[in-house]
């Protein structure tokens, strides 16, 4: 299959497609799921995003049973839900193909046509009986729920995302994108943004900034020649860091490295963020910009730098959430990651420092989140037992990120239990740390 | 004498050929992109589906860029493959819309490369606001129909309503499910006559005499393109008999931007080179504007702009044709098998006729069985969920039938092409439109009488689908015929420049229900024989 799943909220995987198939009683084939799952890829930009109830019924995977409740009370009282869309796109590819439209035209003929169709109303009667109490459970669960939850919609937001290419940072663009914001997605060179832009549907509201962030500066000149003014963004997450792994803690050129990216580039957005915004380009090599959304005129408008500069129509975001993303990693020593904990330590203990000093200023008020994420599935980690054990959806993360730093949260470290572990594991003492980390094994550079 | 014939639609092949005939030499100038042939003669809708190599890219786009989403009140996209229209992303697209949302053409042969075939003439009744007689139309009318052939009956109830048709082909081959309508319509015909409405058999614009070569083979594939050339296009016929005429010089390549003007003459044309993107002018002694009515319009608002004629710039009118479908499901029908091969378009067609002032008293509807669509639109539309909507819609289908019913317009204060934006040298054009209160009582009154006819001929009616504004593509009345500087005399010659004729639909005062190819093509023909030259 050539396209993956980028946004679970209207697409679906190959296993629901299956799942759909054999509800509609049709053969599954792989080349009408990649064009299923290419149109449904830019289904988030096209049509208005479930929000409140919609969105989550919207949430869960699909399965046969969920797919038939969802289908009937959709089609009686929620027209523009995604479900409607994967049905009505699915119906229309299979119907194109020589094989599913034979599967489809199937029906039965003279007196035998109207012993069916009553046999069907019957069978319809049943589902209503089924699906109706059926959505009032999902409605009693999701109105348990909304006390507890906030509103998700980024419509109308302009977020900056720091290593989009791969990791916890993709997912956050996906997220962002799915949930209605303009996203400014920084990557490190031009094949990253090549590959990331042909990934992505071209209506998606994305800007692409080339910026290598282990080069000083770099961040803040391409955002400059970017035209992206630093008021127009409601949250900048900075999630790219670069780990040298297995390197002697002593190799003074890795650790310089390692904390121009996962440190200095950040205290330098931070100072283009919270200060003027008017610092000097810079040398050029070292950015580019690639803007995509080239298909829609609507969108094109909207990520031209012009309009960028010019922040049109949006007005200034009054509030600005500035995210570091650090890491558990920062409470403790590993001998072979090299300065990657160090450098995350840094990170979390300037992030408060500066939450405090920006307290103090008047005017725009910004928040600063301090991330310290635990495993999950990410470049950073590798597949072991106990990662699996500890897994924590990437997906969610970025949904918590995301939701709590527009909350205002000062930190969040998901998943918890894993910081409740790392915290144990510091108050057992420094031999305890070393019996137990002394294992771990490096897995080389990775950024 | 320099003559050039704008657009290389119906209009203008009609306008080029009748020059011709009279024995000028003639230029005309198009955009003139070509559509790529339509492979697999022969091969039925359903069967083609099977030997294309990605029929989902073929049918909807590479990007389902055709796919019709839920709750949207479509019924039909024409397919991607399709090339003959132009999208708004099209780099030479100059209009704006408010709510109107038009289909324009820079294909050679312009929309007649996708029309439904529909072959009727204008009678009395419906041009009684033109300052034209039916003797001048009806005697262009009888050239045009021997240029295009028509198939249909030669009498019938509707004939009495649809004066100035004249078939020289057989009637397109009915289904079974037509045939049982229109036997149910024999039954009922003397209490139908009584509420206005007839059902007669479709004047279609297509070879069905076997003995012809490209005589229609039922392939069901008219919407995707008529391999065989069965349909009249003019890209086939007109055209290529101007251009077996050593006078005439198809020139492509060229969008005409404006006309130059002089003392109130025209002496020049602008226009952009497509394969340079350069603006060029050339000099000309008249010009015949056939571009279709909204690049008439369009043309004509810039060419004022450029003569510093002190007028508002915007055209006297904009006409389209609303346009009402009313899917209904023939009880006789259901359970029948389907026909094998069938003709894609309507082989029916229905008249209301009302006198229902001011609007003409004949009103079309276009009476289609179906048999071979992209269903999938239809299924989405059924009130049940997805799986038991396609298996009832399939049970049903050989019974599943819709009234497309095509509403008359006139010139409205508001309805109008305004001159905004100059981008790149030339102006973008606002659409403006919206349908009257008035229209709106005859659309729902007209349509309430056909919903009752259905029932009367055992047929269920189930629902209403109004296409949006500028989906009629019957676009007409930018400069309409009359008095004043934005309009053209009877003969369609500018008020206001005497060596420019309007030769489109742009120059109609009134637009009827009536298709509305065949009077494009008289109106040509009639501009052209009577023009001073």
């Amino acid at each position: 299959m050539k396209n993956g799943v980028l946004f679970p909220l209207w697409q679906i995987d190959a296993q629901e497609y299956d799942a759909i198939c054999a509800y509609l009683r049709l053969t599954p084939k792989a080349r009408l799921y990649d064009h299923l799952s290419g149109y449904l890829a830019s289904t988030p930009f096209r049509f208005p995003r479930p929000g409140g109830f919609s969105g989550f019924l919207a949430k869960p995977r699909l399965t046969g049973w969920r797919i038939a409740r969802l289908d009937l009370a959709t089609k009686l009282f929620i027209p523009n839900h995604p479900i409607r869309h994967i049905l009505n796109c699915a119906i229309a590819v299979h119907e194109c193909d020589g094989q599913g439209y034979l599967e489809m035209a199937a029906s039965p003929q003279a007196w035998n046509a109207a012993g069916s169709i009553l046999g069907w109303m019957a069978g319809f009667v049943v589902n209503l009986a089924i699906t109706m109490p059926w959505l009032g459970w999902q409605l009693l669960s999701y109105a348990s729920r909304m006390a507890f939850s906030s509103s998700d919609s980024l419509a109308g937001k302009r977020a900056l995302i720091s290593g989009v290419s791969h990791g916890l940072g993709r997912d956050l663009m996906l997220h962002c994108l799915e949930h209605g914001a303009e996203v400014i997605g920084i990557v490190r060179n031009p094949e990253s943004r090549d590959a990331l832009k042909a990934e992505l549907p071209a209506s998606a509201p994305m800007t692409l900034v080339v910026a290598d962030l282990s080069q000083p500066d770099a961040l803040v000149a391409a955002l400059v020649n970017a035209q992206i003014p630093a008021a127009s963004l409601t949250i900048a997450i900075l999630c790219a860091a670069v780990k040298h792994d297995g390197r002697s803690v002593l190799s003074l050129a890795n650790l310089r490295d390692t904390f121009q990216v996962n440190f200095f580039s950040i205290a330098e957005f931070a100072g283009w963020l919270c200060g003027s915004g008017t610092r000097k380009t810079g040398d050029p090599s070292h950015h580019r910009v690639e803007r995509t959304g080239d298909q829609d005129p609507s969108v094109e408008a909207a990520s031209s730098p012009s309009s960028l500069a010019r922040d049109d129509g949006r007005g200034l975001s009054t509030t600005t959430a500035l995210v570091l993303v650090s890491s558990m990693g920062r409470w403790h020593g590993m001998h072979f990651s090299s300065g990657y904990n160090a450098s995350k330590a840094a990170l979390s203990i300037w992030g408060e420092s500066l939450e405090m000093e920006l307290r103090q200023h008047g005017g725009r008020r910004f928040t600063v989140t301090v991330v310290e994420p635990g495993l999950f599935a990410s470049g950073m980690t590798r597949p072991t037992a106990l990662t699996r054990l500890l897994f924590a959806s990437r997906r969610q993360v970025a949904s918590r990120i995301v939701s709590g730093a527009l909350a205002g949260r000062k930190t969040i470290r998901p998943p918890f239990a894993f910081a409740l572990l790392t915290w144990a594991a510091c108050l057992m003492g420094r031999d305890f740390r070393y019996r137990l980390l002394a294992r771990a094994k490096p897995g080389g550079v990775r950024r | 004498m320099r003559t050039v014939v704008v657009g290389g639609g119906v209009s203008g092949a009609h306008a080029a050929l009748t020059l011709l005939e009279r024995g000028h030499d003639v230029e005309l100038w198009d955009v003139g992109r070509d559509e790529a042939g339509f492979a697999e003669p022969g091969t039925g809708f359903h069967e083609w589906k099977t030997r294309l190599a990605d029929p989902v890219a073929q049918l909807l786009g590479t990007d389902l860029g055709a796919l019709i989403p839920p709750a949207t009140a479509e019924l039909l996209r024409y397919p991607p493959s399709r090339q003959f229209l132009t999208s708004p992303k099209d780099p030479l697209w100059r209009f704006q819309s408010d709510g109107f949302f038009p289909h324009t053409s820079f294909a050679k042969g312009g929309l007649a490369n996708g029309w439904g075939a529909n072959a009727l003439s204008f009678d009395t009744d419906d041009i009684k606001e033109w300052p034209v007689s039916i003797s001048e139309m009806d005697a262009a009318y009888k050239i045009v129909y021997q240029r295009i052939r028509v198939a249909g009956p030669i009498d019938d109830d509707l004939t009495p309503h649809l004066a100035g048709v004249y078939p020289s082909e057989p009637p397109v081959r009915l289904s079974d499910a037509d045939e049982r309508l229109l036997q149910s319509y024999e039954r009922r015909k003397l209490k139908l006559a009584k509420s206005g409405i007839r059902v007669g058999r479709a004047r279609m614009a297509v070879m069905t005499d076997a003995s012809r070569h490209n005589a229609c083979d039922y392939c069901e594939r008219c919407l995707w393109g008529c391999p065989k050339a069965a349909i009249y296009n003019p890209r086939f016929t007109t055209l290529a008999e101007c251009e077996a005429n050593r006078g005439f010089r198809y020139v492509s390549g060229r969008l005409v931007l404006s006309l130059i003007s002089s003392s109130r003459r025209i002496i020049g044309i602008r226009y952009l080179d497509t394969s340079t993107q350069e603006i060029r002018e050339e000099p000309c002694d008249v010009v015949f504007l056939a571009a279709g009515a909204l690049q008439t319009g369009a043309i004509f608002l810039r060419t004022l702009k450029g003569a510093r004629v002190e007028v508002a710039l915007h055209t006297e009118g904009l006409m389209d044709t609303a346009v009402v479908k009313i899917p209904f499901v023939s009880l006789a029908s259901v359970g029948r098998p389907l026909d094998v091969r069938s003709f894609q378009f309507n082989r029916l067609i229905l008249g209301v006729i009302t006198d229902s002032a001011p609007w003409p008293r004949y009103l079309h509807g276009e009476l289609l069985h179906l048999t071979s669509l992209l269903y999938y639109p239809l299924i989405e539309r059924m009130p049940f969920d997805s799986r038991l909507s396609k298996k009832l819609f399939f049970a049903l289908r050989s019974a599943l039938g819709v009234v497309t019913l095509f509403f008359p317009d006139r010139i409205t204060t508001g309805n109008r092409q305004v001159l905004v934006d100059d981008r790149n040298g030339w102006n973008a054009v606002q659409l403006c439109y919206r349908e009257t209160g008035e229209k709106e009582d005859y659309i729902r009154q007209s349509v309430s009488r056909v919903r009752s006819a259905l029932r009367q001929l055992n047929c269920l009616p189930r629902g209403v689908a109004r296409s949006p504004s500028g989906a009629g593509i019957h676009y007409a009345g930018t400069v309409p015929m009359g008095d004043g500087p934005k309009r053209c005399d009877p003969a369609g010659r500018s008020n206001l420049f005497p060596n420019l004729y309007i030769a489109d639909g742009a120059a109609f005062p009134s637009l009827p229900s009536k298709s509305i190819t065949m009077s494009l093509a008289a109106h040509a023909t009639r501009v052209a024989r009577h023009a001073e030259l």
